[in-house]
């Protein structure tokens, strides 16, 4: 009876992948013959402006959002874990609303909350006497706009994980801190941060894959469609939209199937570097 | 709430950390209560201001209603009436019901079939199969998404159910967390149906089935957030306005060339985002469970 799921796996999964890597190698719009042009493909792409661009965006963003994301989330579970009964589970619930929503549709609410002039952030900016802000077409604010949103859907995700890990960490540790007269911040900092280890690894390298694939919602923060995307001077191109823009917007199958490559790379280098960073500190 | 019960609920915050003073109302406490309100409003206020757009009489302006709530249900019903009738809305939620529901029997039939032979059976290539599958699950989307769409493309499934279905179904996640469940079913029991002159299916039907129910639902839910909430599939291979899902509709209105109004997007914001609210609130102890879990065991 595993057949049905072996057959689908290898038919949906296996085999894209091993196309995928023969069509790399291709110049190809799904329409002519392909044409063999072997690291033809690879070379374009990274030598491309817009390469450049979505590489940059992408390490500003990431090295922002995940820090920054999982200290917030880890905060709200540290402030949860606080509270008992009724308001520990009112808490939670209200931090994890946004999960529950599509990525789309956070992306689609922000959008109306950073609209000039009417929209939510301008009128209390407004009430402040600051000039109406376009957010979303502001290159100096686009990038930090998406990480508002990005922060805000994923905080109560990780919280939740990192929650549950809290309630694995017994409880004699702190007594035994409390005891020798460890302060709050202390107990933080020798007890549950070593204690939670593995899970904010776990929680930290799923928010870089992640973060390194985001697409939803920049791409719908910026209305952006296959014919233009990116948003104003591209300030909120990432490299997932590039490579859908060059394969449904611009028909270079082959292209399109060489970045997923030169990504998955990325992620994978990215990865293997924290897996490394991580034994060593666990060994320590 | 009084200050009193404010530090009942709080007893831990009691001992002899630097910020607290006896038993009465510390500043630590009170900060402590502000922000989590604080963060409440954070959280659940663009929320709640969709809501209230919605709820209002059409073109209502900021100034005069600065929707902090509901000023008028029928207007909002109205709302909702007219985007039904008027747009192609409707269309649109039942190809995203469709797809959610087909994704959700197919991903726990599949899966479930093959996580009872992966956890209770030895088979020849077992180990392989198993490994390959859980490298899988961390193979990033971006490396197989064109390839499968040239695939459904050749296949002919362009704009039809099953190209937005079938190359969804096995779920390498499903599966994972359903054989770590079918672990811990009790083998006595199973032997002792075999006994019984039970055939394999039937200890698939009768045995393991019923016993994994919890999985399953969890694994339900889980799957329904994911494809109602999916973006980036339908978008490229369901480009025919005849099956657009939910997402790809609101993205059109919430587009800048988009002809609607504030009204009618949010109308069709508040819409889409209903069955995963009405889910989270019928099954936010399995949601958040199952969330938990994917967690500790990745």
């Amino acid at each position: 009876m595993v057949l049905p799921f072996m057959a689908l796996f290898a038919t949906f999964f296996l085999y894209p992948i091993a196309s995928g890597l023969y069509y790399s190698f291709f110049d190809w719009n799904a329409t002519s013959r392909a044409r063999f042009v072997g690291f033809d493909n690879y070379q374009h792409i990274v030598a491309s402006r817009d390469f450049h661009d979505a590489m940059i965006n992408l390490a500003t963003y990431v090295s922002i959002t995940v820090p920054l994301g999982i200290t917030v989330a880890f905060s709200l579970a540290l402030l949860v874990d606080s509270f008992k009964g009724v308001w520990a589970n009112f808490f939670r619930a209200a931090y994890f609303l946004p999960v529950v929503l599509p990525a789309f549709l956070a992306a689609t609410i922000w959008r109306w909350i950073y609209a000039p002039n009417f929209g939510l952030l301008n009128m209390i900016l407004g009430w402040m006497g600051v000039p109406s802000i376009s957010f979303l077409n502001n290159t100096g604010t686009m990038l930090y706009a998406l990480i508002a949103v990005d922060v805000w859907v994923s905080a109560g995700f990780n919280m939740v994980i990192i929650l549950a890990g809290l309630k694995n960490i017994p409880t004699h540790y702190y007594e035994a801190a409390r005891l020798d007269g460890a302060t709050n911040l202390q107990q933080v900092i020798y007890i549950t941060i070593p204690m939670l280890y593995p899970v904010l690894f776990f929680v930290v390298t799923y928010g870089f894959i992640s973060a390194l694939q985001v697409f939803d919602i920049p791409w719908l923060l910026t209305g952006s469609s296959f014919a233009a995307y990116g948003g104003r001077q591209r300030a909120l191109l990432f490299p997932v939209m590039d490579m859908m823009g060059r394969g449904f917007g611009g028909l270079h199958f082959g292209q399109a199937s060489a970045y997923g490559f030169i990504l998955t790379l990325v992620i994978v280098l990215i990865t293997a570097g924290l897996f490394a960073f991580g034994r060593r500190r666990f060994t320590q | 709430m009084s200050g009193a019960s404010v530090a009942n609920i709080e007893p831990t915050a009691a001992p002899s950390g630097s910020f607290v003073r006896g038993p009465a109302l510390s500043v630590w406490t009170i900060l402590k209560w502000a922000i989590a309100f604080c963060a409440v409003i954070v959280a659940v206020f663009p929320i709640w201001w969709m809501v209230n757009v919605v709820f209002a009489h059409p073109g209502e302006p900021v100034s005069i209603n600065p929707r902090l709530y509901p000023t008028s249900l029928t207007a909002g019903f109205e709302k909702i009436r007219m985007i039904l009738a008027e747009t192609d809305y409707l269309r649109a939620y039942y190809v995203s019901l469709a797809y959610s529901l087909l994704t959700i029997a197919g991903v726990l039939l599949i899966g479930s079939m093959a996580a009872f032979e992966f956890a209770l059976f030895e088979f020849p290539g077992k180990r392989l199969m198993f490994a390959v599958v859980m490298v899988s699950l961390m193979v990033p989307t971006a490396v197989t998404i064109v390839p499968t769409y040239l695939l459904t493309a050749k296949l002919g499934w362009l704009n039809t159910m099953q190209g937005l279905v079938v190359p969804g179904l096995a779920s390498a996640f499903g599966l994972f967390m359903l054989i770590q469940f079918m672990r811990t079913l009790p083998r006595e029991m199973l032997e002792a149906a075999r006994l019984d002159g039970a055939t394999h299916f039937q200890l698939y039907l009768h045995f393991a089935l019923p016993l994994s129910r919890n999985a399953l639902v969890t694994l339900a839910i889980l799957t329904f957030m994911r494809t109602w909430g999916n973006f980036a599939w339908p978008l490229i291979v369901a480009p025919n306005p005849e099956m657009y899902t939910v997402g790809q509709v609101v993205g059109l209105f919430n587009s800048p060339y988009s002809h609607q109004t504030v009204d009618v997007v949010m109308t069709a914001n508040l819409l889409a985002a209903l069955p995963p609210l009405i889910f989270f609130l019928i099954f936010q102890r399995k949601i958040v469970e199952g969330i938990a879990m994917s967690g500790s065991k990745g």
